[in-house]
């Protein structure tokens, strides 16, 4: 029995409290692993799915099948897993910043089933995201039974992250690099180890299970003087159709949020869109990773009308699938939205200028790529160590270079906020360490509480009451009812003064004439951030704290300051 | 070591809720096990030390209270110490305090320097607080002259015009030297207590000797502390 109950709490096993960094390895491969292996059964399932599907494309009925799957994913995740909707990362985000990376259970697994019905049936979304979602999630409950504290796990979480990109773009750096700008938004050398050792541990299992295989391979490219100076008019392309997706696709959330039917119409109606499209331009359907193929070689053949027109399609498709309550990351669709415009751009400069010899058009498609993935995150190195992975083309490092850092910087100029930041943003619960919500949302009321006041009766005599003035340090007295104890109002020292000197006050004052009833008070769960913003609008310093209708204590901006210095302390520099 | 989450929230002079929550976060090398906190008393020394927050042992703890629980001396010993003279000579102001400042009982005081700085405070508005009394002091207190702090009670031989509030002739004054501002309030205050008693005044102009005068001054404190 003893034995046993040790197994159920391996936190406690003695070879795991050796050291902690060691004990974050270790639970590192394994998370690396699972996510890994998450990523490796999400790809396959797509494919056999695909596959599986393929006989119906060609009746005319065809165009419901993606409506079909996206209905049932978005009806697994309303009725089943009971999650929102969209691709996940900001859900994973959030948890990172505010509750130290606790994700469900369920997490790890309800996106890679939905996505795999939204994808495979035809929806225009990547898998990537989903997979993220689930590594992270797994990463989050094998902390969780290991008891990590926050610290430790939030880069567990990192670890899941990173393991499932890079597992399935089998792109290890990738991986790192996305945990580490996107999910956990600070570079920490701590960190860093654990999130290594996840993605090669990661990228083996993909390699063992799917092979070592580059996803897009192509010829070499030699890049001339002049393509390097032309892809500066790439990446203003790539920027213009990284805005145009991220507000499409809200817009499309918004108008589907107002529709009055139930989600998984909704979803339907968004996949039957797809498939509609997808009946004149089969390139918008799924995550596209086989025309992506076929770009990348060069030898796509439509001409420039079509494939301009394929960028809209594929950016319209995606918003549909996932604006309308499809299931699915963004980083697929971004992928073949970013080549189609390298094709287009490459088209337009060889009708501009025939007697140039450009590079291959497959270069620019390769460009188009690393421009909306850095314009879509806003976050260029991801963009620029995926490129180069997964096209294994160091070759076009330059170029790659200033085309991600030119999209991610008009993007942020235009859209401060990242796609996936934005909503959190919006609502505010974008909470990176060290900054002033952080700080704020960890402190809690309870902790800042100042018991030193002394309560006082609503029916005591002015007299009585001067005794009390002389034995406290505080200028706040709060008044509560004799029988029920509740809090009433509260005295201010600086409002009474006039009255204390005047002795014949004090017998024909009880403090509940005098005290100030019209009080702003602070709940023990109040925010503090909406604490500070009372305080400011009533300019005071400090304000009751009310539990149960009963005064508790007090809290001021001086204890604030002080805790919160303490706080940014201990938070900046471990 | 080992302490109970409590414990170590005294010992780190921080709400529990903090110190729990430090710990779930990761935040300061402690490790929970149940409601117990393991810890290397060094590394957390030196986290401490690091972000310039309080750590002191439970032990260590107590012997700072009771240095700030000393309290505030009172009237009986200050005057004990400071000592009671009678017929204290001079005519006015100045040669009263010269020859009271004379008989100051502390050594370690350059009776030069504590004249002029009386005499200063003099200057600013009299320190006759009527009713025949005066209370001379300096006008900042004497921390490194002195250790304790003394009154030093001079029943006059003569009575002296201090151009008191009431502008009646001083009888007795009381050389008040504390060693800071808050002991100062503290026996003025008891001082200004007792003196506001007529009896007391009363009992002062009879020119009482050495015990029966401290006895009185005892009685009066005694009432002071039911009071309070």
């Amino acid at each position: 029995m003893r034995i046993l109950r040790r197994w159920r709490h391996p936190a406690s096993w003695s070879i795991f409290r050796l050291d902690d960094r060691l004990l974050l390895i270790l639970i590192a491969v394994i998370v690396g692993t699972c996510s890994g292996l998450a990523a490796v059964v999400l790809n396959r399932s797509l494919i056999a799915m695909f596959e599986w599907l393929h006989h119906f494309r060609h009746y005319w009925w065809s165009f419901i099948i993606p409506a079909i799957g996206a209905a049932l994913s978005a009806l697994f995740l309303d009725k089943i897993v009971k999650e929102g909707a969209g691709h996940g990362v900001p859900e994973v985000i959030y948890s990172v910043s505010r509750y130290g990376g606790l994700m469900r259970f369920r997490s790890s697994f309800s996106r890679l089933i939905s996505s795999c019905l939204t994808i495979g049936s035809g929806g225009s979304a990547g898998p990537e995201a989903p997979v993220v979602m689930s590594g992270a999630a797994i990463g989050s409950n094998i902390a969780k039974f290991f008891s990590l504290n926050d610290r430790q796990r939030v880069t567990i979480v990192g670890c899941g992250a990173a393991g499932a990109i890079s597992s399935i773009f089998n792109a290890p750096i990738a991986g790192m690099v996305f945990s580490m700008e996107v999910i956990l938004g600070e570079w920490k050398a701590e960190n860093i180890v654990s999130i290594a050792i996840a993605s090669v541990a990661g990228t083996e299992i993909s390699r063992i299970l799917q092979g070592n295989q580059i996803a897009f391979s192509h010829r070499l490219f030699h890049v001339g003087h002049l393509d390097i100076v032309a892809c500066i008019g790439l990446a203003i392309i790539a920027a213009a159709a990284s805005i145009l997706l991220t507000r499409l696709l809200r817009s499309m959330h918004g108008v589907s949020k107002k529709a009055p039917f139930p989600i998984w119409v909704r979803a339907a109606a968004g996949g039957c869109a797809v498939g509609i499209i997808g009946i004149f331009l089969p390139i918008v359907l799924g995550e596209g990773y086989h025309p992506l193929r076929t770009m990348i070689e060069g030898a796509y053949a439509q001409g420039i009308g079509i494939v301009t027109v394929a960028i809209f399609a594929k950016i319209l498709a995606t918003s549909f699938t996932l604006g309308w309550g499809g299931s699915g990351g963004i980083f697929a669709p971004c992928l073949v939205i970013g080549s189609l415009a390298g094709l287009t751009y490459h088209r337009g400069l060889i009708l501009l200028w025939p007697s140039v010899s450009w590079v291959n058009e497959g270069c620019f498609a390769l460009l188009g790529m690393a421009g909306l993935i850095s314009g879509m995150l806003q976050a260029p190195l991801t963009g620029i160590f995926l490129i180069v992975e997964i096209t294994g083309s160091y070759e076009v490092i330059l170029p790659l270079i200033i085309v991600s850092i030119i999209s991610t910087t008009l993007c942020h100029y235009i859209e401060p906020a990242s796609f996936y930041l934005k909503e959190l943003v919006e609502k505010g619960q974008l909470l990176r360490q060290g900054t002033d919500g952080s700080v704020l949302s960890d402190l809690s009321v309870q902790e800042l509480l100042e018991k030193d006041c002394i309560t006082v009766k609503q029916n005591m005599l002015l007299r009585n009451f001067i005794d009390i003035i002389k034995q406290s340090h505080r200028n706040y007295f709060p008044v509560e009812d004799e029988k029920t104890g509740h809090f009433l109002g509260i005295i201010h020292l600086d409002d009474i003064r006039p009255y204390l000197f005047n002795p014949l006050m004090y017998d024909a004052v009880v403090l509940g004439q005098i005290m100030d009833t019209n009080v702003e008070v602070v709940y023990l769960d109040d925010d503090l951030s909406e604490v500070l913003r009372k305080m400011d609008a009533n300019r005071v310093f400090s304000m009751p704290v009310i539990a149960d209708k009963k005064f508790i204590g007090m809290i001021s901006k001086a204890t604030l300051l002080d805790k919160y210095r303490k706080e940014l302390m201990v938070q900046t520099d471990l | 070591m080992k302490f109970s989450l409590n414990d170590m929230a005294r010992c780190l002079d921080l709400p529990v809720s903090t110190v729990d929550r430090w710990i779930r976060q990761g935040r300061i090398p402690i490790h929970r096990s149940g409601n117990a906190c393991l810890f290397k008393k060094a590394v957390l020394e030196k986290w401490a030390f690091n972000h310039s927050l309080p750590f002191f042992l439970p032990n260590e703890k107590k012997e700072i209270y009771k240095e700030q629980n000393l309290g505030l001396t009172n009237l009986l010993p200050a005057m004990q110490l400071g000592g009671v003279f009678h017929d204290v000579k001079g005519d006015d102001v100045e040669s009263v305090l010269k020859s009271a400042v004379d008989k100051v009982p502390v050594l370690s005081i350059n009776k030069e320097e504590l004249y002029k700085r009386l005499l200063e405070r003099e200057a600013l508005t009299s320190t006759g607080i009527g009713k025949g009394v005066a209370i001379p002091h300096p006008r900042a207190p004497l921390p490194e002259e002195i250790d304790n702090p003394l009154i030093t009670t001079c029943f006059l031989e003569k009575s002296t015009d201090f151009a008191a509030v009431d502008d009646r002739l001083v009888f007795v004054m009381f050389i008040l030297l504390s060693t800071s501002i808050k002991i100062h309030l503290h026996l003025l205050s008891r001082l200004a207590f007792c003196v506001r008693d007529d009896l007391f005044v009363e009992f002062l102009r009879t020119y009482p000797d050495t015990s029966s005068f401290l006895s009185r001054i005892a009685d009066c404190e005694n009432l002071l502390d039911k009071t309070d």
